[in-house]
């Protein structure tokens, strides 16, 4: 694993964003560490590809200020995208080019090599016979998967990935985790945008909450479950155990030998109650990310478009 | 310049451009052919009075002599929508059209900056506009030479003419361009492009043929690219300057409109 460096990947400071009266980014202040798998988290309008645009030069601030990888945004971002690798979101390509001919013409452009695209073709398995096919043939996994080699075959310092396993099968988003994974040991930065909350909470090492262009949340993945309620049921025969005092606990609901309830906390005092041999069944569910999200957008229409 | 974009850009036109450089030779190779068997015919017909003498005029050229029947040939409709299809098709969808596609933004992200991404596509758009005049000339200097009439024109200006003629596509050209980086759909920048040449062609043939208003010409582009008068030794640096002058003012306003554009995520 390469040393991690001690400037961050990305570092924003009050970035803000208007179209003219609509606010797409508000005062946003992240940093992201370098070597760190960091998710963005938030539904559809939320203002997650307008940060990643915002990054990579696409769009001029408002107000405010950001660098990538040490860089100024709006005095270097040609250097920037040199050493950052970036997967639009619903990426579309070439439709008159080859596979192979459109991730050479990219590599070329890139002027960096593609020295990891033969691993990733393998990995995602694009083989030879598929990438001599026209991409107007592709499906919509498998430009997916020419999207995501495009954006790491120069192995980037950087990765910016907006919703990078949408459209891929079940298979195949396993492959890409593992992806990140090996992607992460080598010190490699990922920064990714995702509505798929089971994705986040499997990959990120922190992540960050964003609606209406207001960042709501910046934690760390296991801070932000460590701080949600995990919902706990119990069956035993015999005499009930005494749960008074157990802290975190609470909505207790009895119904004749079986309890619910949910558990803030550390589980170690509720496990010491409940410890008796008239206990018959326990289950306790982990706590998922998406409650912590579905929390910040409470009574948002926007939570609706998350998925687990 | 990025010089791998602008080589794909050849590329991907490569198929058009030869159709329309076998076309163009054939059209060129046809005036020269038109003014030798045909040029007596119809100034007989003009001086019978049947019809207007306007009416034998079209734009800067006509069929009376060798230079002017070159000059027609290059005005004609005919000429005018082969060099079109790259100052204008070509020079709309370069960023338009990869905006309105999705793939302006695969592009972009890059190490290009926008202002190498224009200054490539306009020298590949300036290419093809070139290849394709040069075609246009070179049929007519074959058909001058097939026809024997080489005597009445200065060959030697030929160089010239290709230049006049390479401005005055090129200003189309970069008008088409600074339509491009101002819109997020073809649409729009191709109607405005369109109109603007339409306008232009507009002016030239209205002044040819309602002598009330010939001072029109003077405000059409296409007056100041005149193979005739340049093949007779009597080129103007004026139309030179002024052709200039429309190069240099959409490529100014694309290079600093284009950077300072907010580039929207695809819809």
């Amino acid at each position: 694993m390469e040393q991690a460096s001690a400037v961050p990947a990305i570092a924003t400071r009050g970035l803000t964003k208007h179209y003219g009266n609509v606010h797409a980014l508000v005062d946003l202040t992240i940093d992201v560490r370098a070597g760190e798998l960091f998710g963005f988290l938030g539904p559809n309008g939320s203002g997650k590809s307008t940060l990643i645009r915002t990054l990579l030069g696409f769009l001029h601030p408002t107000h405010g200020s950001a660098t990538v990888l040490g860089l100024e945004i709006e005095a270097d971002s040609v250097e920037i995208r040199r050493r950052t690798g970036y997967l639009p979101g619903g990426i579309e390509l070439y439709d008159s080019l080859s596979g192979a001919d459109a991730l050479e013409y990219l590599a070329a452009l890139q002027d960096r090599g593609s020295k990891m695209r033969e691993e990733l073709c393998e990995r995602l398995q694009m083989p030879v016979s598929v990438l001599r096919r026209k991409v107007r043939d592709y499906s919509r996994g498998m430009r997916q998967k020419i999207g995501v080699i495009q954006a790491l075959q120069h192995d980037p310092e950087l990765a910016i990935l907006d919703e990078p396993s949408e459209g891929l099968d079940p298979l195949m988003q396993y492959a890409f985790y593992a992806l990140m994974d090996d992607q992460r040991a080598k010190g490699r930065t990922i920064f990714f945008s995702s509505h798929i909350l089971s994705e986040v909470e499997r990959l990120c090492d922190r992540v960050a909450i964003i609606r209406s262009g207001h960042l709501m949340a910046l934690q760390s993945v296991d801070d932000l479950l460590a701080r949600r309620k995990r919902k706990v049921q119990l069956r035993w025969r015999g005499v009930a155990p005494d749960l008074a005092g157990v802290p975190g606990l609470a909505d207790v609901e009895v119904d004749g030998d079986r309890m619910r309830a949910t558990l803030l906390g550390d589980v170690s005092g509720f496990v010491r109650a409940i410890a008796s041999p008239s206990l018959e069944d326990l289950t306790i569910e982990p706590a998922r990310l998406e409650e912590a999200f579905l929390e910040y957008y409470a009574g948002d229409e926007a939570s609706e478009e998350v998925r687990g | 310049m990025n010089l791998r974009l602008y080589l794909q850009t050849l590329r991907w036109n490569r198929i058009r451009l030869a159709a329309i450089v076998v076309a163009s030779v054939g059209w060129g190779l046809l005036i020269p052919v038109i003014y030798v068997n045909f040029s007596d015919a119809i100034k007989e017909l003009a001086d019978s009075g049947a019809f207007p003498k306007e009416l034998m005029n079209f734009g800067s050229g006509s069929l009376f002599t060798l230079p002017g029947a070159l000059t027609l040939g290059l005005q004609h409709p005919i000429a005018i929508a082969f060099v079109a299809i790259f100052a204008a098709g070509s020079t709309v969808g370069a960023v338009a059209g990869e905006r309105e596609g999705g793939t302006l933004e695969v592009l972009l992200s890059r190490p290009i900056s926008r202002r190498t991404l224009y200054v490539t596509v306009a020298a590949a758009s300036a290419t093809l506009v070139g290849i394709v005049l040069l075609a246009l000339l070179a049929g007519e200097l074959v058909g001058v030479a097939i026809q024997g009439v080489g005597d009445e024109i200065d060959l030697a200006q030929m160089p010239l003419v290709f230049l006049n003629g390479l401005m005055l596509w090129t200003a189309f050209a970069a008008f088409g361009l600074a339509a491009s980086v101002s819109f997020d759909r073809r649409a729009p920048a191709m109607g405005l492009t369109l109109a603007y040449l339409l306008l232009n062609y507009f002016l030239e043939i209205l002044g040819s043929l309602w002598r009330d208003v010939n001072w029109s010409q003077q405000y059409s582009l296409f007056h100041h690219f005149n193979a005739g008068e340049i093949l007779t030794g009597k080129a103007a640096l004026l139309d030179f300057a002024i052709l200039a002058v429309a190069i240099v003012v959409p490529v100014a306003y694309a290079l600093l409109i284009f950077p300072r554009r907010d580039l929207a995520a695809p819809s």
